[in-house]
């Protein structure tokens, strides 16, 4: 049996291999720092040097080391949110993109994008910079519950029902988005396509803290979780008689999801599959024992996404990957695996 | 040895005498011919600007631009293409070193933009108006952004090509079609080929939105065009005069009927920049030919 000194052997190696690869990533790129490496540049930056030329120190802080840190956050927020929807569910294939969060949060978003103009003007700056967030927010919450409602009965989640809903509100999505494509001008619609496949090209700072506080909130409720997710497992009324406010574990579960998922669309655009791969591999490791593989589903979604950006942006450089497009790529074998492996039990 | 080295200088210093002396002659359609006294390292986002700069004699200037900036044609083997502004990263931009970022209000994307300014490289930002006044404007603007004086001679081409425009008596219905992939759209009011239609001669054949929107039969019968225009990349990418025949609701247009389809070069159509009098009178010309 593995005792709990050993998740901390695990989260360690995996912290390290996160800082080694971030360290990677800060070298790559196509902004050249006169033969002085990044690292160096951001050991100068970091005390202060005044020898630093400014658009190094730009490039190095707020470009490379934003856009590592905004990779880090939000692949870590779409890793924990799918482990956490597969412990509600209790089925692998629960994920924000196949049950439809990630839909809803894009709709709301788009609403947000294409007819927010109309009365931006009026609202206060910090409002206009988060509404996208918020619509996106609201939408992922709306999804989730509408999927919870219709899959769920007596405590039991059909899966069928459960992913069959989420391709009827993607659906939905998908047809009211297309009907804002063709009211919108051509400029929002150029804003919307590059948006729907994800980028994490608009890394800043004020964003990243945005992300920070949310991914803070967010574990301190959801990470302690993992003992009440594992009796969720031998079912709802078992998990009850060991003591687990089943109903509100399931609450808490729902709007912390719906916040991380929403959050990461609004900054980032719809960035598919990190929630389905991350489980996916953990699980291989350390079978459905959610103790281990939430708080370690926090490190590898990082791992995941900050790779899967570097590649993004330096494999047809000087242009960009959209990143949706790579994780998509790694994520629809997996999604094939698990059915297969499930074939019987669905 | 010595010999060759001696021939190698000898051809060495034809070839530079040769490379100068051929100068004039190659610049010569070139507006300008002094040397401007400025050297910044010039980032180019728009087509329009980019002519600008190069009409100025600023083209050595321009480390990089974007993939609406086709002329002048020189600049593909000295600039760096950084793609489409709307899908533009800050880091490549930065990786050429600008001193001077250029770029026209129409078309950047606001993310970018944010990212330009928080650079702290110095960055103009010009509003661009699809009217003659509004580029004449953007001439004076330009050119002052670059440090040089020198710019009524581009204002004053523009005005005589402008002079060579003949009136069309039936004003032609001109359908401008934007074509890109499976994705076409037509262009409405207030857009870069409706001002140039109707400077041309011509009449935007839609009147009743504005911007772009996605071509539907309907609208295209609706609107009934005699001359069908496109982007010279567009009609190739459409499959020539026989795909555009073939789009629904085409063939039953005027245009489909007579089969009057015309393209021009999309950097010289949407530009509006100093070419904008040669392309309207080019556009001018297209129509008379075929409205006979």
């Amino acid at each position: 049996m593995k005792t709990p000194s050993k998740l901390y052997i695990y989260l360690t190696i995996s912290a390290l291999l996160l800082i080694f690869l971030a360290i990677g990533a800060l070298y790559i790129g196509v902004y050249d720092f006169n033969a002085v490496s990044p690292f160096t540049v951001l050991k100068q930056f970091l005390t202060s040097d005044a020898n630093l030329a400014l658009s190094d120190k730009y490039v190095i802080w707020d470009v490379r080391t934003a856009r590592i840190i905004m990779a880090i956050l939000v692949g870590s927020m779409l890793g924990v949110s799918g482990t956490g929807l597969q412990g509600l569910f209790k089925n692998p294939l629960a994920t924000g993109d196949l049950i439809g969060l990630t839909s809803g949060a894009t709709l709301m978003a788009a609403i947000a994008i294409v007819l927010g103009g109309q009365f931006k003007e009026f609202l206060p700056e910090a409002v206009q910079f988060s509404l996208v967030g918020i619509s996106a927010f609201v939408g992922a919450l709306l999804a989730m519950m509408l999927v919870y409602k219709i899959s769920t009965s007596g405590g039991k989640t059909n899966v069928v029902m459960m992913l069959l809903s989420g391709v009827a509100i993607t659906a939905i999505g998908f047809s009211i988005t297309g009907f804002l494509i063709y009211i919108s001008k051509d400029e929002q619609l150029r804003d919307l396509t590059f948006w729907n496949m994800g980028s994490l090209a608009a890394a800043t700072w004020t964003k990243n803290i945005a992300l920070a506080t949310v991914l803070v909130i967010s574990y301190m409720v959801l990470l302690p979780k993992g003992k009440a997710l594992n009796a969720m497992m031998l079912g709802e009324k078992d998990a009850q008689h060991l003591g687990i406010n089943v109903e509100r574990l399931k609450k808490q579960i729902i709007v912390i999801v719906a916040l991380m998922v929403g959050t990461c669309v609004a900054f980032s655009g719809t960035i598919g599959f990190v929630g389905l791969i991350v489980p996916y591999i953990l699980r291989l490791l350390f079978k459905s024992n959610y103790s281990y593989i939430l708080p370690l589903s926090a490190v590898f979604g990082s791992i995941l996404l900050l790779t899967a950006d570097t590649v993004s942006r330096s494999i047809v450089a000087p242009s960009e990957l959209p990143i949706g497009i790579l994780t998509a790529l790694m994520g629809g074998p997996i999604f094939i695996a698990i059915l297969i492996k499930f074939k019987k039990s669905l | 040895m010595k010999k060759i080295i001696l021939a190698v200088s000898v051809l060495a210093a034809v070839y530079s005498c040769k490379k100068e002396t051929s100068k004039p002659t190659e610049n010569k359609t070139d507006i300008s011919s002094e040397t401007p006294k400025t050297n910044n390292k010039i980032v180019s986002l728009s087509g329009g600007i980019t002519e600008i700069v190069s009409a100025l004699g600023h083209d050595r200037e321009i480390v990089a631009t974007d993939v609406t900036s086709t002329y002048p044609e020189t600049l593909k083997a000295t600039a760096k293409d950084l793609g489409h502004v709307k899908s533009m990263t800050i880091e490549p931009i930065m990786a050429v070193k600008p001193t001077l970022i250029l770029a026209s209000d129409k078309d950047i994307n606001p993310d970018l933009l944010r990212k330009i300014e928080a650079s702290g490289i110095k960055t103009e930002l010009f509003k661009q108006e699809f009217t003659v006044a509004g580029t004449k404007k953007l001439i004076v603007d330009v050119a002052k952004a670059v440090g040089n004086t020198d710019y009524q001679k581009l204002i004053d081409k523009i005005d005589t090509d402008l002079k060579q425009v003949q009136p069309i008596d039936k004003k032609p219905k001109v359908l401008f079609i934007y074509a890109r992939g499976n994705m076409m759209m037509v262009s409405g009011k207030n857009t870069p080929m409706a001002a140039l239609i109707e400077l041309a001669g011509g009449e935007n054949a839609i009147t009743d939105f504005e911007d772009f929107k996605p071509l539907t039969p309907e609208a295209v019968l609706k609107a009934n065009p005699d001359v069908l225009f496109f982007f010279l990349s567009g009609l190739q990418g459409s499959g020539g005069n026989n795909g555009v025949l073939k789009m629904p609701g085409v063939s039953q247009t005027n245009a489909g009927k007579n089969k009057k389809i015309i393209a021009m070069d999309g950097g010289l159509v949407s530009g509006f920049g100093p070419r904008l009098g040669e392309a309207a009178v080019t556009l001018n010309k297209l129509l008379i030919e075929n409205t006979k």
